[in-house]
Formats: C-alpha cells, structure tokens, sequence
C-alpha cells in the first residue's frame, strides 16, 4: 500500500472511523490488530509470501521468552547471534554465499524495523526489564505497527506498554485538528517539497552518471554536488514527511509515535547531526551498538590516554555498521565506512581541538558566528556527498570516483560546504523575520474553525496542485532501506 | 469520532468554497476551453491545455458530431505535415481533426485512437475515417520508448494524462476508467483551475528558459522553408535515432503487429483507415540501419492488409527530395499544401 496512494488514505479512514467508534481498549487493541493484518497482507499476493516473517516473528517473541527464563550473557550472544543471521538471510545481504536464502518470493519490507523492536525486547528482557516481554498481541501490534512497519519510527516497547493507557482516550476537537494538519505538513513536504527536489534530481543526476557525459571540468563537479544536494533535500523531506504522516494518524488512533526529526541540517556536528536525524534509530544505535561496545573497550584499555581514542574507534563501529544496515550491497558497505570515518574525524578533531585550546575556549569557539557556520556548511556537505552511496550502485559510484578524482570530491566538499554555510545563515535571517511573525503562525490552533479550515483546504489544493506536474507520485524512499 | 468528522466536514466544505473560487477565478482568467471547429494538436502550445498529449486527451470530442470526420494521427511530422487549416480546407463537408502528437509510437497511436472511438456511438464510428501517418521512427518498442525516470515504466504520453488529473486510475490490469466519456466536457470544466494553472507555469518556465538559458525561440516558417541541413547536424540525427532505437536494427517487430491490430480495429468498429508510408529525407533514408528492415516488415504488414474493405495504402515515401525537409524528418512548411492536396484528393476519391 503506497502512503502517497488514495487506497491508504480510504484505509486510514477506515481505521480512524472505527478505531473512534467505540472507546473500550480491548475493542481498539483489536482494530489495531485487523489494520496491522490488513496493512501487511497488501504487500503479498499469497499467503506463503508471509510464511517468512510469520517465522521471525515466533524466533523473536520465542528469544524474548527464553532470555528472560535464562539471562545467561552467553545465551543472549547466541540468541542475537540467530536472530541477526535469521534477519540477514531472510534480507538476502549479497556476501551470505549463494544458494542460502529462501528460494521464493516473500515480503521483506518491514523486516529491518522488526529486528529493530525485537533485539530491544531481547536484550532489554535478559536485562530483567519485564516491559520487554510482551503478551502475543501485544507483541504482534508493536512489532507490526501498521504505521512504523515499513520505516519506524523505532519505537521502545516500554514507551508502547505506556501509552495503552491512552488507548481509550476520546480524541477531542484539537486533538483531530491538530492530527490533520500534522499529516496535510507531512504531504506538502512529501507530495511537494521531496517531489521538486527529486525531480531536480533526476535531471541533474541523469548526465553525471551517464556512461558518456558531455560535462566536464568543473562543470562535472559542479553538476556532481548539485545532484548530491537535490537528493539530500529528497531524501529529508521525503523521509520526514512520511515521518509527520504516520505521526499524525498515530494520533487519531490512540498512538503517540517519537519524532524522528529535529532540524538536522541545523547540527554544527556529525553527533548532533544524528541525534536530529533518523532520531529513534540514532537512539537504538547509541543505546545498544555504542554504550556496550564503549563499555567493552573501556574494561579492556587500561591507560587513562588512550580513553579518548575508544571513542573514536566506537563512533567508527557503530556509523559503519549503521551505514552498513541501510542494504544489502556492497556500495552500502563503502557507504558504512564514509559514514564510519566521518564520525571518526569528528571525533579526533573533537580531541584534538580540546587538548589544544581546552574545553572552555574550544567551546567558546565552536559557538563563534564564523566557526558555527562553517561547521555546519561543513557538516551538510559531507552529508550529502556520503549519501551518494544511496543513489548509486558499485558501476556508477566507481565511474563517478573515476571522474570526480580527489581534487573533484575535494572542490565538491568545499564548494557544497561554503554553499550551505551561507544558505544556512539566509535561512537563520528568514527564520528571524518568520519568527516576528510566530505569534499570527503558530496561533492557528486558537484560530476560529473557519480560519484553520481554510488554511488546511489551501494546503490540500497546494498538493493537488504540485502533484497534478508529476508524472508519478514520489515513492517513499526509506522503504528501500 | 465526532470530532474527526467535523473535523472532515469543515475540512470538505472550506475544499468545497476554495475550489469554487478558483473555478470562478481561473474562468474569469481564460473564460472558454475550445469552441474552434477542428482540433489541431500544433494549437496545443498556445491552447489552455498546453501539451498535445494533454490536447489530444481532454479535446478529443468532435465539434460537429454530425459531419463525417476525418483524424489524423501519428507522430511530429503527421502534425506539421498535414496541417489541419490545409486539409480543412480542401475538404469541407467534413471534419478534419488532427490528433497526432510529437514522439508517437504505434501504441500510443492506437490509444488516441481508442480514446476517439470511446467518445462515439456507431453511427460517428463509421462516419470516420482515420488517417495514419508512419515512418520507421514509430517503430520503437514500448520497453525503449517509454523509459524515463520521470514516469512508471511502460506509460505513454497520454497514460501520463489519463491518470494526471484521475480521470482513469492506475490497476494492475492497466488504466482503469473513472470518469465516463460522456462526462469529460465536465470533468474538463471541473479542472480548469489546474489546467490554467500548468499553462501559466509553463508559459513563465518557457520565458525563464529563454532569459537564462537563451533557449533560442521556435523557427519561423520562413528559417524553415531556408534551411538546409548541414552534415554535423545529419550525423547528430543518425545518432540520435540510433540512441532512440536501442539497437542497429532490425525495426522491433512488436509495434508492427500493434499496428495490424489498430487497422483490425478500425475496420472491426466501422471506420475506415488510411494508412501512409511518410517520406523522410533520401540521405536519412540511405544512411539509416533500420530502413530496409523497415520497408521489408513494412511489405509484410501491408500483404495482409491490402483488400480489407475500408482500408488504402498511400504511398508518399517516393517524395524524398532532401530539399524538401528542414531535418532528418519534417516536411518543410513549402511541402505541405502539395501533402493536403494529396490526402484530400485520395478522400474525395472513391474511398470514402
């Protein structure tokens, strides 16, 4: 089911309807489990398309069940172990030797997000946490999540058990229009926005990877960024905008999903970059990648010097093996390392400029009008070249290595960085002014029904419009992931 | 539950009120959509529906339902070739409409077809006479021709404009009607804020390309008429056709047999067909790699076609002088009251 689809907006009334229809929780907790059922099983033509998720599904509620009975570390190593292999086979990761995957068609949207859920409800159960270990309907709801199954948010299932208490809460007039406007946001951003930026895009790109180019010289360069920039813009407010969607049903439907974004391209770091974006993956990450293995090297590495260092070596780890999830070839593993040693520099950079200036000055620095700038037009354009290795594949990306060269990235990188830097500050003055203006903008909420009405009705015809340019809607990228 | 259904009722009648507005807004702008006798796709520019496939598709209704009609379809050169004030002209008790569209392959030549024929009963049916005009550049497979990223595999110019505004809707089994043909007129009133909207933009997209880019604007008939074709730009062509072939040859076999299928057709509803092998330049002729191999596919077709009542063959693939063309396949403007002339005297013949 295509979110972009008027088939998904039917089956989202649906659901809203008789999701309101009748407050009793156990009532809702059974819409919700017909609408995960239904969402799923409009992916797959037959039945034994299923049959594989169906049997991760059991692997997994099956590990949370044992973990708990046996919170032995070994029996946790090992039961991750299975279910990251189980995962990796059934997502048919291109270095598994052939012949070792399912030999038939079968739903794999979801999966990586399911993997997701579960290790939490895995680890966190041997850690004794009992919000972990859920009940088969509760198990199948979280993990399933009609609105979080093709791409998150990644929700905890604490933070699910939580809000059961608000399932039978009655959604009252602000509340729904708040809900509305939240997704009509998310397909302005998706339908409108995400559309130009990949229509330009496609256009740009299409002669930087062509096999015999006209472009050269910095020409290439040039058009080679412009192109890294476009999909960088897709890509967020593609992603986002789905964000805001499913957010936004969430709250008709008794669910207050997490956020996933929070102005990333505002971060003046690759940290802080991540902590706005992807926000809930970032979390799981940090949570259950970088802590363990930083409290692994810290039980291993005795001098006080080298403390320091494991970070850099853990931020490599864990961005690499982020990078690494994002698919199955081998142009994601070399994304993985781009993404691994950006971290790394960052880190190294982050040492270094405190043992030079101290903590004190270096961070009076850091928040300078110049240096702040530039770190973050710095920042969006590594960013955005890494994340060519999510437009490529091995062919393209070594002809674009080929022609680019290291003075090509070299000018691509500085060039893209002054750029955003001073689109950045454009962006800071204009957000000045609108702010002066906040009080009218952000008052829509207390505005009579007639006001929101209409502004709402104006940003759907704004949709209707820009869509009515396209040839086709824009897919939701991160499903690819 | 009350709350989401106001909150839907508020919704739909502010939709309700805006749209209205802008429908009187956008009819106060660009007051009538057509009312021209004739419809001629190389209008579609400086029409309200801006593209010949959006022309085609939302104008298709004939303005004299009565008269016996004559449509041409094909590709570029069938709409620069047989110019509808010329044809027109030498034939009028009838209703020359010319619905071709720049870039056509035979399928998407048969789906204007089809998409004339929806909008008439039987009696229009056999009152009209399709003229189809082709050269071995209508000939690329759909898997080729209709590739682009901007579009999902497979759809032609006009599946692009069925679904653009949700008159059809995309289903596995193909396009899937939503909107009746005999509510079109409605259904293109109903969207008139959308299509004053496009032409707009693409009125002020064209300005923009001219002052940035210095896009150079349309030749005039005159440039046309004086142009001789120069050797670089008869090598850009052969590469360029090549390119749109995807291969040295042979010509795809596939849209052959779409073609035999759209005569079939014609014939099966009542209608008659005109099929005319269009001349291109001797030197393109000569130097391309597709056409032997296309007027040896070209003799098969017409083996079975010949004798089918309804149907004649004109040939004017003999008219090929290199002078008579401004690039590798369009007529000169010169040329083309001597293209009328023959068309018209072949359906003032007999046939008809």
């Amino acid at each position: 089911m295509d979110f972009t689809s008027s088939t998904y907006l039917a089956f989202v009334a649906v659901i809203a309807l008789s999701f309101n229809a009748w407050n009793a929780p156990r009532y809702r907790l059974w819409v919700l489990l017909i609408a995960n059922l239904a969402f799923i099983a409009s992916f797959v033509q037959s039945p034994d398309q299923l049959a594989p998720l169906a049997g991760f599904l059991v692997l997994g509620y099956a590990a949370t069940r044992w973990v708990a009975r046996w919170p032995k570390p070994w029996i946790l190593g090992f039961t991750v172990a299975v279910i990251v292999v189980a995962f990796a086979v059934l997502k048919r990761y291109t270095f598994l030797p052939s012949g070792i995957g399912l030999p038939f068609l079968y739903l794999q949207i979801g999966l990586s997000y399911i993997l997701f859920r579960i290790l939490q409800m895995v680890i966190d159960s041997a850690g004794g946490e009992k919000d972990a270990r859920l009940g088969p309907l509760h198990f199948f709801n979280f993990t399933c999540n009609f609105l979080s199954f093709v791409s998150g948010p990644i929700q905890r299932s604490d933070e699910y058990l939580a809000q059961l208490d608000q399932l039978g809460r009655k959604v009252d007039e602000t509340l729904a229009f708040a809900a509305f406007h939240r997704v009509i946001k998310g397909f302005i951003k998706l339908a409108v926005v995400s559309a130009v930026a990949n229509y330009l895009f496609a256009a740009l790109s299409a002669d930087v990877l062509a096999e015999a180019t006209s472009l050269s010289g910095w020409r290439y360069v040039a058009q080679y960024a412009a192109s890294a920039v476009a999909y960088t813009f897709y890509l967020y407010y593609n992603f986002s905008g789905y964000m805001d969607i499913v957010i936004g049903i969430g709250w008709l439907v008794g669910q207050n999903l997490p956020e996933n974004f929070d102005r990333p391209f505002s971060a003046r770091n690759i940290f802080e970059f991540w902590a706005r974006w992807h926000m809930t993956l970032s979390e799981w990450f940090k949570t259950y990648v970088f802590n363990p293995l930083m409290k692994f090297l810290a039980a291993h590495v005795s001098a006080p010097a080298l403390l320091p260092y494991l970070g850099v070596l853990a931020f490599f780890v864990t961005f690499f093996v982020m990078g690494v999830w994002h698919g199955s070839t081998g142009v994601f593993v070399i994304y993985g390392l781009v993404m691994g040693a950006g971290a790394s520099l960052n880190k190294l950079w982050q040492v270094f400029m405190t043992n030079r200036l101290g903590k004190k000055r270096y961070k009076s620095v850091g928040e300078s009008f110049a240096y702040a700038s530039l770190a973050r037009g710095l920042l969006f354009a590594f960013f955005a070249l890494a994340v060519t290795g999510l437009w490529v594949n091995m062919h393209q990306l070594s002809l674009l290595a080929h022609r680019l060269g290291i003075a090509g990235l070299t000018l691509a990188l500085v060039g893209t960085a002054l750029a955003a830097a001073f689109g950045g500050i454009a962006v800071d003055r204009a957000g000045r002014v609108l702010a002066a203006l906040a009080p009218r903008l952000q008052g829509l909420n207390a505005a009579g029904v007639a006001a929101r009405s209409v502004v709402l009705a104006s940003e759907v015809l704004l949709i209707f419009a820009v869509s009515s340019f396209f040839h086709k809607a824009p897919e939701f990228v991160y499903k690819a992931f | 539950m009350r709350a989401i259904l106001k909150q839907v009722l508020y919704l739909s009648i502010a939709l309700v009120g805006l749209y209205a507005a802008l429908l009187a807004l956008s009819y106060a702008l660009v007051p009538t959509v057509s009312g021209r006798a004739g419809l001629d796709t190389h209008l579609a520019a400086d029409s309200i529906f801006a593209t010949e496939p959006k022309y085609v598709f939302l104008n298709r209704s004939a303005v004299r339902p009565e008269a016996s009609r004559i449509v041409f379809v094909g590709a570029s050169n069938t709409v620069v070739g047989f110019k509808q004030p010329e044809v027109q002209q030498l034939l009028p008790s009838s209703e020359v409409d010319n619905l071709s569209v720049g870039g056509s392959n035979m399928t998407q030549v048969a789906q204007i077809v089809d998409l004339v024929q929806d909008l008439q009963d039987s009696a229009a049916r056999r009152r009209t006479t399709f003229v189809i005009g082709m050269w071995y550049g209508m000939f690329v497979q759909d898997s080729f021709r209709w590739a682009t990223p901007d579009r999902h595999p497979g759809d032609t110019d006009i599946d692009i404009e069925r679904y653009r505004y949700g008159f059809y809707r995309r289903t596995d089994a193909g396009p899937r009607q939503l909107v009746p043909p005999e509510d079109l007129p409605l259904g293109v009133m109903l969207i008139h804020p959308y299509l004053v909207l496009d032409a707009l933009s693409r009125l002020a997209g064209k300005d923009f390309h001219r002052l940035l880019l210095g896009n150079p604007p349309h030749r005039t008939d005159a440039e046309r008429n004086a142009t001789i074709v120069s050797e670089a730009d008869k090598v850009l062509a052969l590469t360029y056709w090549r390119e749109q072939m995807h291969s040295d040859g042979p010509v795809s076999e596939e849209q052959f047999l779409v073609l035999r299928d759209l005569v079939a057709r014609i014939l099966a509803q009542g209608s008659k067909a005109v099929l005319i092998d269009l001349p291109i330049p001797r030197w393109h002729a000569e130097r391309s790699p597709y056409y032997a191999n296309y007027l040896t596919r070209k003799k098969t077709l017409l083996s079975g076609l010949q004798g089918e009542p309804g149907f004649t063959y004109l040939e004017m693939a003999d008219q090929d002088d290199d002078l008579d063309f401004s690039d590798e396949v369009h007529p000169k403007p010169r040329v083309t009251p001597l293209w009328a002339t023959q068309i018209a005297a072949l359906l003032q013949g007999p046939h008809t």
